[in-house]
């Protein structure tokens, strides 16, 4: 049995929108919510693929009582790990949690490191500051090959060794969407909660929020720190899902630009937002790449070129046209009063946004 | 804060020139690391003074700024190779296009933001979406140079086309002076002309100045020009010493930030002096570190500028021109007595 390119194409779009999905809902709560500018979103998320790179390897190779050294042997090692693995599925699972929560535990250590300067700089030099900790983060992945083997990478032990080369990508993705549906549904309660409402109290107005006794610095603490273990957990799975790590990939573009991208264009401040911007955006890249040869005849230069240009102009007409996103930030659900009527279903109000978009 | 005089400049400008000079006949074979330091602070400077000009105005930090000195490279390398000119003819091409570049975001994307009251957060993405739109640019034009002329357009360098002082390259030389130039022609237009004059208003109060018929848009979109093509000539020079790329940006953005933040981001003259401190530190100071501890430490070079930027926001977030030195001497001479 073999999967066709379409099979592959949506198991594929599934593991990326559902990896996103996660980061995406930690810098929605950050950002969104509590109106901090992460520009080192890749810090976290890279962190966490670091500590995927580093620990789990190691563990694995200890327990099958394999030597040698990591770095140096990875390709070798990890094939007989990954060996060992189809025999001992249960020590395989019981490292790859492990290393999930480990990476949420560093990711939150991060996270309270950049909440140093998050509670204390304006928006603008927070910015900076924080794009300098995601690139300085990169540059100590490059260079320092015992995390994540330097330029040339590690690759990881596979929990999924076991099952049947055809199935292991479908098996991880779903995975990958319980995971994600979690994580949503987790970032949903959270800001339902009164730490959400809190936040978005200091959000609009950090004065008032303060003067009726709350303590702002910590609810920012707090998000930053559980925003930044959701992003490492994020990095964690995508290295496990494509099976290796290298820190070239953990870039700005990628894991800072673009998730503030998807979300934007969802609309800031609400879970349905990201769900929507997420998925048009993960289509959208995913379709570039499927019908790159088709494309290729129709544009004059490289394809890779288009997603940048297209992407690039879109964000900017939607900052410009509909600053509040595809959706934007409803008001906080509260239970209803009596006699107030349902509010809509999110079908009547896409198709409201597409009747407006047609001139309706 | 106090008003530099003119000898400020004129000592900053000797300072610079000593450098170029220590850099120079030492020896037949000048050590390449002086020479790098001086050129790339140099550049550093003047993307700087680019960065801290449109930020004094608009008050965002522009993200995209790094990628107008990409503009530049790619003005040099196709004036120097494509159409076999002298790649100095390429300083004017650079600034006027990277200068419109940085118009154009002014007017067409930041301006009717600001319009519509959107949050300083969105300014600054609006600027890297901006700056993703310029690297595609770049590269696409990297390809078509590649496919028409057959002519080497990334991770190039135009060395061999620069001219030669004595043993010298003579970047080495136009690079100190140029920015001395335009620190001293800055601060005659500043200080002397009511365009200047206008400027200063705008930037300590655009209501009140705008009450007073100054024209404060036109004022903002002047000093994007003048921003976005200094940075177009640093990068038509940079191709002169170091390696031209359409990922230029990103690896100069840190730095730039850096020496705008050491520099205060409100004052011109701090962006020389965080400019320079941050080039010379990112080179010479790498180089003391790697003999004290092994070459390794060269690899890690791009974390000077983080440490700078943590540094000043710990000590003296307003940075060196926010800080009082006459104070600062007096507690100084007081500690030592």
């Amino acid at each position: 049995m073999s999967l066709g390119p379409e099979a592959t194409f949506l198991v594929d779009l599934l593991a990326i929108y559902s990896i996103y999905l996660i980061i995406n809902t930690s810098l929605n709560l950050e950002f969104g919510y509590a109106g901090i500018p992460n520009f080192g979103k890749v810090l976290a998320v890279g962190v966490g693929a670091f500590v995927a790179a580093a620990v789990p390897g190691r563990v694995l190779a200890g327990m099958a009582g394999i030597g040698g050294d990591y770095i140096g042997d990875n390709i070798a090692i990890m094939a007989q790990v990954n060996a060992w693995l189809v025999d001992n599925t249960g020590a395989g699972f019981a490292v790859f949690f492990a290393t999930l929560a480990v990476a949420a535990a560093v990711g939150a250590a991060v996270g309270l490191a950049t909440a140093y300067p998050a509670i204390r700089l304006r928006g603008d030099y927070l910015a900076i500051t924080l794009l300098a900790f995601g690139e300085g983060m990169r540059v100590i992945g490059i260079n320092y090959a015992e995390i994540a083997g330097g330029t040339l990478g590690v690759q990881l032990p596979d929990p999924l060794a076991w099952l049947p080369q055809d199935l292991r990508f479908p098996a991880a993705t779903v995975g990958l969407v319980i995971m994600a549906a979690a994580a949503v549904i987790y970032g949903d309660r959270l800001v339902r909660s009164p730490l959400g409402r809190l936040l978005r109290a200091v959000r609009d107005n950090e004065l008032a929020a303060a003067s009726v006794g709350k303590d702002v610095m910590r609810a920012r603490t707090k998000t930053i720190m559980v925003a930044a273990a959701m992003a490492a957990v994020a990095g964690a799975l995508y290295a496990f899902y494509v099976g290796g790590a290298i820190s070239f990939a953990y870039d700005r573009l990628n894991w800072t630009f673009w998730p503030f991208m998807m979300v934007l264009i969802g609309g800031l401040a609400n879970s349905r937002g990201v769900l929507v911007g997420t998925l048009l955006f993960v289509l959208v890249r995913k379709l570039i790449t499927f019908y790159k040869d088709s494309l290729q005849g129709i544009v004059p230069f490289d394809v890779v070129w288009l997603d940048y240009l297209l992407l690039g102009a879109v964000l900017i007409a939607v900052l410009l046209y509909r600053p509040q996103g595809l959706l934007p930030e409803g008001p906080t659900p509260t239970i209803r009063a009596p006699g107030e009527a349902a509010p809509a279903p999110l079908s009547a109000r896409l198709a409201a946004i597409a009747r407006r978009l047609a001139g309706g | 804060m106090r008003r530099p005089r003119p000898w400020h400049v004129a000592a900053g400008a000797a300072a610079a020139a000593a450098i170029a000079l220590a850099a120079s006949p030492a020896g037949p074979a000048p050590d390449p690391i002086l020479s790098a330091a001086v050129i790339y602070s140099s550049l550093l400077v003047l993307l700087a003074i680019g960065l801290t000009l449109t930020y004094m105005t608009t008050r965002v930090p522009n993200f995209a700024h790094a990628s107008s000195a990409a503009i530049g490279v790619y003005a040099a390398l196709v004036v120097s190779r494509v159409w076999e000119a002298s790649p100095y003819l390429a300083i004017p091409i650079a600034f006027a296009i990277a200068g419109a570049t940085s118009v154009s975001l002014y007017a067409l994307v930041l301006r009717p933001l600001i319009r519509k009251r959107a949050s300083q957060a969105i300014q600054m993405i609006s600027t890297l979406a901006f700056d993703l739109i310029l690297i595609a640019a770049l590269n696409i034009l990297a390809d078509h140079i590649v496919r028409e002329y057959h002519v080497t357009a990334r991770e190039f360098t135009l060395r061999s086309y620069d001219a030669q002082v004595g043993d010298l390259p003579a970047v080495l030389f136009v690079a100190p002076v140029a920015i001395a130039g335009i620190v001293i022609a800055l601060h005659l237009a500043l200080k002397r002309t009511r365009f200047g004059i206008a400027m200063r208003a705008t930037i300590e109060n655009p209501d009140l100045s705008s009450v007073v018929g100054i024209n404060v848009q036109r004022v903002y979109a002047v000093s994007w020009l003048l921003g976005g093509g200094l940075a177009g000539v640093a990068g038509a020079l940079m191709s002169l010493w170091f390696q031209g790329d359409p990922g230029l940006g990103a690896l100069l953005i840190p730095s730039i930030f850096a020496a705008s933040i050491v520099g205060g981001f409100t004052s011109i003259y701090g962006a020389v002096a965080g400019g320079a401190l941050v080039g010379l530190a990112e080179i010479l100071g790498t180089r003391w570190l790697a003999g004290e501890l092994g070459s390794w430490v060269i690899a890690y070079r791009p974390l000077v500028p983080l440490a700078f930027i943590a540094a000043t926001l710990m000590l003296a977030p307003r940075g060196l021109a926010g800080v009082d030195w006459r104070a600062l001497g007096r507690r100084l001479h007081v500690a030592r007595a």
